[in-house]
């Protein structure tokens, strides 16, 4: 199978800091990659770089077979976005908010008006179509902000922390619709630091650290002969100290201060 | 209004094709961006309800608009010479149009979540190019169209048919240039200020502009009155040959020769190069190279943007500590000390009316035609000074004003989850920290300057003045702003009840002024309203440092 996304030597620099580091990847279509690591690891530039949001990085991008800087329009059309910030024209309600974002797509006004109503009825914001999101708790304005991503029915979408602030049951709710999109042939990029969540949707795990891709593989082989979870692989690949140590030594803290 | 200047705007849409744009994409862009304009806060403290659709509020933006217009009459009215007179008229102008563009424009131009929400969309760069440019069209064309209606009138009944039909184009020339200078000066600013501070300075920006708006609203009739102005010649001025405002006013010795200064030929033909080469070096160059240096902006300031070191982090420390008897009101000092120097909604407030106060007194003190000396002698002899000293009660209500208001006011959870019993002391440390950050350095200038005209005498005044001065404030936090430090919306405080309480402090006001103007007709009265003063001060504070759950929560629902 072609890979959809291929990253070759990705490096990118703000001034004198690396925040990543020769990075090479390929994403197959289809799969659901769950994008992790530890604060500051790198993540969210490659996502950046993967939307188009940043064009100035060393290395080569290859989306559908197209070199991401030369056809970086017809690339956009393909991915949803949906980032990490609830960023919102919130002074719009989400019908104006949706229809602004579908036409930058091009969609007829009709299927917009559709295909957000529905979207909305489905995360239960139906009734709020017609209201500010200004207004909007920071689990609506997610869900705004998925249907948004999703308006468009790309082939490839990047969530960033999708399930932020989101209740129960619309959590339940995206996991199953990942599942749905993926097997509809859709490569889903999930950057994540809710372990148990990338580990139950993923097919492959990625590890970024300090800019540089440190595990690639299913959980299967991540864990190799250990029995270990996805949280546990991560703070052993990532942890400078024990981490019990670390918690222990807060505890100490709050007793000396009693103490004293 | 906004879909008839929409249609203008597209009218030439086969050109914005030719220049690579795509042009469903750019009506929805043009769309969104004028559906905010008319839903966003207002600049200047006029914040608008945000839950309300606010249809009138294009509307209400032009009555102001035409009301600057009446001010920009002033030279028109007071100034004999066609040309000159333009000369002011266009200076005007130029600068209010830049200054607004800069000031009430800043936030749209510096939308940085444009950043995530349009750049991940297949929209190229040409069209957010140029949703950009026509956008500031737009957006002028809502200011100059009423700004400039007054204007037109004028010119129109005083030299006919001929002015009214001319007006048009001096105008347009004159929105190139302003276009030209805002983008210079934002890229400047780009340029020499850290990314970081470039919001900072944006903001500092603001405030000097609210206060030049103030002061020439209160200052420009006054002196545009005086007969001095009205004998003005272009020819006693000849350095105003060098300003493309004057330029501009030249332009019209085409249809009313003979009304400029020799060589005003030249220079109307100026008037039309200039603006023609801002137009081209802001498309080409400055309005592209802004818009790179404007997507840098979030990820330089992401990674190299650090907290500002608190030089004085010992300073407001030690204060909290001197000045506060319990942890309580010390957090609360601290709180306050440190949000107002970093809330920019604060800033923009309150510094302002700092300088309202010296030009409202100049306002008072200018009232009639009189005299450099005339004023001086009355000054002086009128005890002015105590007006000074009770006009500055002004910044301090507005400091307190907006001691309980915060975009963040959720943030407020904290004092309810805190084991906080008296939430008074809490109150009384934010109460302490803004009157010696804020109000004590201001009166101490004062005082420097009362002390230097009216002398010694004056220093009873001063300290009975800080002492009723610092009482009203608390009796009007008493009468209403129990409230906790950052704690409400604003738009909860512009309540009817509110603006009884304001009428009601200036009430108390003008009381304890008028008390102190008759202890100074009758000096025995001095000592014995300083002791009274005192107590009431003792007593006021006692009961405002105490106040419990239940009067900040009744405050809260008043508001």
């Amino acid at each position: 199978m072609e890979p959809i996304i291929t990253i070759r030597n990705l490096s990118k620099k703000y001034g004198d800091k690396t925040v990543l580091n020769n990075i090479n990847l390929e994403l197959f279509p289809g799969q659901i990659i769950g994008y992790i690591g530890p604060n500051g690891a790198g993540k969210s530039t490659t996502v950046k770089i993967l939307t188009g949001i940043i064009d100035d990085y060393a290395g080569e991008v290859i989306v559908a077979g197209k070199e991401l800087r030369a056809h970086v329009l017809e690339i956009k059309r393909m991915i949803g976005y949906v980032p990490e910030l609830a960023e919102l024209y919130d002074l719009l309600t989400p019908r104006e908010y949706l229809s602004f974002v579908g036409r930058l797509y091009h969609l007829p006004e009709a299927l917009i008006a559709e295909r957000s109503q529905k979207m909305m009825d489905s995360f239960g914001l139906g009734s709020n179509m017609d209201q500010r999101m200004d207004s909007f708790s920071k689990g609506m304005r997610q869900k705004v902000l998925l249907i948004s991503g999703l308006l468009h029915n790309p082939s490839i979408v990047i969530l960033d922390e999708p399930l932020s602030g989101l209740d129960a049951n619309a959590v339940i709710m995206v996991k199953e619709l990942l599942q749905v999109l993926k097997q509809e042939g859709k490569t889903i990029f999930y950057c994540s630091h809710m372990m148990d969540v990338v580990e139950k949707v993923s097919d492959r795990i990625m590890l970024i650290d300090k800019g540089n891709i440190i595990a690639n593989g299913t959980i299967a082989a991540l864990r190799a002969d250990t029995n270990d979870s996805l949280e546990q692989i991560f703070a052993k690949l990532t942890a400078t100290d024990d981490l019990q140590d670390r918690a222990d030594a807060i505890a100490t803290v709050l007793q000396n201060k009693d103490n004293g | 209004m906004n879909k008839l200047l929409l249609k203008l705007a597209m009218l030439p849409a086969a050109v914005y094709r030719n220049m690579g744009a795509d042009i469903p994409q750019l009506t929805a862009l043009l769309e969104v961006k004028l559906m905010q304009d008319d839903r966003k806060p207002m600049t200047f403290g006029r914040a608008r309800k945000q839950k309300k659709d606010q249809k009138n509020g294009v509307w209400l933006n032009v009555f102001l608009s035409l009301v600057t217009g009446v001010v920009y009459l002033m030279p028109l009215i007071a100034m004999k010479n066609l040309v000159f007179s333009l000369w002011a008229f266009y200076t005007l102008f130029l600068f209010m149009l830049s200054f607004l563009l800069i000031t009430d424009f800043s936030n749209v131009l510096i939308d940085t979540r444009d950043k995530t929400i349009l750049l991940p969309r297949p929209v190229n760069d040409q069209t957010l190019f140029l949703s950009r440019i026509l956008h500031i069209f737009i957006y002028l064309f809502r200011l100059l169209l009423p700004m400039s209606l007054p204007g037109w009138v004028f010119l129109s009944m005083a030299y006919g048919w001929k002015a009214g039909f001319f007006f048009v184009i001096p105008l347009l020339l004159m929105v190139s240039i302003a276009l030209f200078a805002v983008n210079g000066f934002y890229l400047l600013l780009l340029k020499l200020a850290k990314p970081e501070r470039f919001k900072e300075v944006i903001n500092y920006f603001q405030i000097a502009v609210s206060v030049l708006l103030f002061a020439s609203y209160y200052l420009l009739p006054r002196v545009m009155n005086s007969a001095a102005v009205a004998g003005m010649t272009q020819e006693q001025f000849p350095w105003i040959r060098y300003f493309p405002s004057y330029w501009l006013a030249s332009c019209w010795t085409w249809v009313f020769p003979g009304t400029g200064m020799a060589g005003s030929g030249w220079l109307s033909i100026l008037a039309v190069v200039f603006p023609l080469g801002c137009i081209y070096a802001t498309v080409k160059w400055l309005a592209p190279q802004f818009a790179r240096n404007l997507g840098g902006l979030d990820a330089v300031e992401l990674h190299t943007a650090k907290i500002k070191k608190q030089n004085r982090e010992g300073f407001y420390k030690k204060l909290a500590y001197l000045v506060n008897k319990n942890d309580e009101a010390r957090a609360g000092f601290m709180l306050a000390w440190l949000q107002t120097s970093r809330s920019r909604s604060f800033k923009m407030k309150v510094y302002p009316s700092f300088a309202y106060v010296p030009i409202y007194f100049a306002y008072l003190l200018f009232n009639r035609d009189q005299s450099g000396s005339d004023v001086w002698h009355m000054m002086v002899q009128k005890k002015f000074h105590l007006v000074l000293i009770y006009m500055s009660s002004f910044s301090m209500i507005q400091a307190l004003n907006y001691l309980s208001i915060s975009d963040q006011y959720k943030a407020s959870w904290i004092y309810r989850a805190l084991p906080v019993e008296t939430p008074g002391k809490i109150m009384g440390g934010a109460f302490k920290a803004i009157w010696l950050k804020f109000y004590l350095p201001f009166f101490v200038a004062i005082s420097v300057f009362i002390l230097a005209i009216w002398g010694v005498p004056a220093i009873s005044d001063l300290v009975l003045g800080l002492m009723n001065v610092t009482l009203f404030s608390l009796i009007l936090m008493l009468m209403g702003s129990r409230t906790l430090p950052f704690s409400t919306v604003e738009q909860l405080s512009n309540s009817a009840g509110r603006t009884l309480r304001v009428f009601g402090a200036f009430f108390i006001i003008g009381l304890f002024g008028f008390g102190h103007y008759m202890a100074v007709k009758f000096w025995m009265l001095k000592p014995l309203f300083l002791v009274l003063s005192g107590i009431a001060l003792w007593l006021v504070w006692d009961s405002y440092s105490k106040s419990d759950w239940n009067a900040v929560k009744r405050a809260e629902d008043e508001a």
